[in-house]
């Protein structure tokens, strides 16, 4: 799992001019890189776009390394894929690229763009059970996290797992999972309290599609830029 | 195991842009049943159980590659139609993690969702002579493997002939000599390494379910019993209840 903590730090905390461009020009950027990875049927224009991700990540500021190393983890999977086609090396990177560039491109947008903002301006589209789903589900994602790993520290320190040993460690992990959703239902109908006495009424997220910038031109041009070489790509 | 890792631009468009539109057919069913329910209630604890699906998948079982879901668990706490609100938001989650491509949410959605719903059928259909950590148990086997054989459908009908992504130049032998014989065979291999390394997470998953279920409803057996999924008692009283 991405370290959501970490990207929602960047996110929060970053003032480039990636960071400045509103959600929809993000969104957009996005969908025309995937449309560039679902339309390229050669390596290179695609390759030639991942390098331009890269290079706007590094000048806009973003964590462009870490985005690289964690895009790394859809590689994994294309290349599983790539080796169940039994295809040549041409089939591998040609997948590889389809898959490491749309999840740069979606690494770029989440380091840069706090999770709730994202989430408000897709409540102006999705169902209100939706959008409040996303939201509460980011918030107790933290929560869990965190009581995750204390259930793992604490499982070790009180001799619960055993190398070795599947059937116990199983029941005890189980267990711990059972206990964490319990203690969760018992904070979120605590955190639905909270939110009735503060008035709350069905709506959590304010939708907001948000305003267009001067800033927006930097990613919409670079999506654009990505998928007219893929499609114009001789 | 039952979601696909598959990158953008690899499945033929037909087939994620139906999966987006049979994703927002059942949405809508599913939201359409839970038209009586209260929402303000549900929603903390729809957020609790999505947030429960992901973090589950942190828990990875590495010999065999197969990372927990806990789908059916969700599905039994939930019902159907929550479950399969819960499945939307999940693999929304998981795209905008970059785990996963964007184009597949769809069917993605569609297999981890009808592991909830068959998950929570199974669950309140098996016999109440057997215990809940059984029911739970079975259920999870089961839908697991029913929705393992849908992957697989679904990767046979999309299995893109490699040729289709090999160079032009200095291919067109291999274009002449047809590409039928490395398609079936390449599914069957993916099925025999799905279904193989499948029964054992299925198995894991099965018990850990199985146990968390027990465990809940020995602890707060309100969370089974009761009016959380007011759609599946509306149907049938008798059958809410660990």
């Amino acid at each position: 799992m991405i370290d959501v903590a970490r990207i929602d730090y960047w996110a929060a905390n970053g003032s480039g001019p990636f960071h400045r461009a509103s959600v929809l020009s993000k969104l957009l950027f996005l969908a025309f890189v995937v449309a560039a990875a679902v339309a390229c049927r050669d390596p290179y224009p695609l390759a030639a776009g991942a390098g331009t991700l890269i290079v706007l990540a590094a000048l806009a500021g973003l964590p462009w390394a870490v985005i690289g190393a964690l895009s790394l983890y859809a590689a994994i999977f294309s290349l599983l894929y790539a080796f169940s086609l039994r295809g040549d090396g041409w089939t591998y990177a040609l997948l590889l690229l389809k898959a490491v560039t749309p999840a740069y491109a979606v690494g770029m947008v989440i380091a840069s763009t706090p999770y709730p903002r994202i989430f408000s301006f897709l409540s102006a589209f999705l169902p209100e059970i939706l959008a409040a789903g996303l939201f509460m589900t980011y918030r107790t994602l933290f929560l869990l996290l965190d009581m995750m790993d204390n259930f793992g520290t604490a499982i070790r320190l009180r001799g619960g797992f055993s190398p070795g040993n599947i059937v116990k460690n199983s029941a005890n992990i189980a267990k711990g999972i059972g206990g964490l959703l319990v203690q969760a239902v018992e904070r979120s109908s605590r955190l639905y309290a909270v939110m009735v006495v503060r008035g709350y009424s069905g709506k959590m997220a304010e939708a907001s599609v948000g305003t267009v910038g001067v800033y927006d031109a930097l990613p919409v041009g670079t999506g654009m830029a990505v998928l007219t070489a893929v499609l114009f790509w001789r | 195991m039952t979601h696909m890792h598959i990158p953008d631009g690899v499945l033929p468009a037909w087939l994620w842009v139906s999966g987006f539109l049979v994703m927002a057919c059942l949405l809508a069913f599913s939201l359409y049943r839970l038209r009586g329910m209260d929402m303000k209630k549900k929603i903390p604890l729809l957020g609790v159980l999505s947030a429960a699906m992901l973090v589950a998948m942190t828990l990875e079982i590495i010999p065999i590659a197969y990372h927990l879901n806990l789908s059916v668990a969700t599905g039994i706490l939930l019902g159907p139609s929550l479950g399969f609100v819960a499945s939307v938001i999940v693999n929304l989650m998981l795209a905008f993690m970059g785990h996963g491509g964007i184009t597949v949410i769809g069917l993605n959605t569609i297999l981890l969702g009808a592991e909830a719903m068959l998950g929570h059928t199974f669950f309140y259909f098996f016999s109440k002579r057997l215990s809940t950590y059984w029911r739970a148990a079975l259920a999870t086997v089961l839908a697991l493997f029913l929705v393992s054989l849908l992957l697989i459908a679904i990767v046979g009908i999309s299995h893109v002939d490699p040729q289709t992504y090999r160079h032009e130049q200095g291919h067109e032998a291999e274009l002449e000599r047809g590409h039928e014989a490395a398609v079936p065979a390449s599914l069957t291999a993916f099925a025999v390494v799905v279904l193989s390394l499948g029964v054992i997470g299925w198995i894991i998953e099965g018990a850990i379910t199985g146990a968390v279920i027990r465990f809940i409803s020995q602890v707060r057996p309100d969370l089974l019993a009761h009016t959380l999924h007011k759609d599946t008692c509306r149907i049938d009283h008798t059958r809410c209840g660990p």
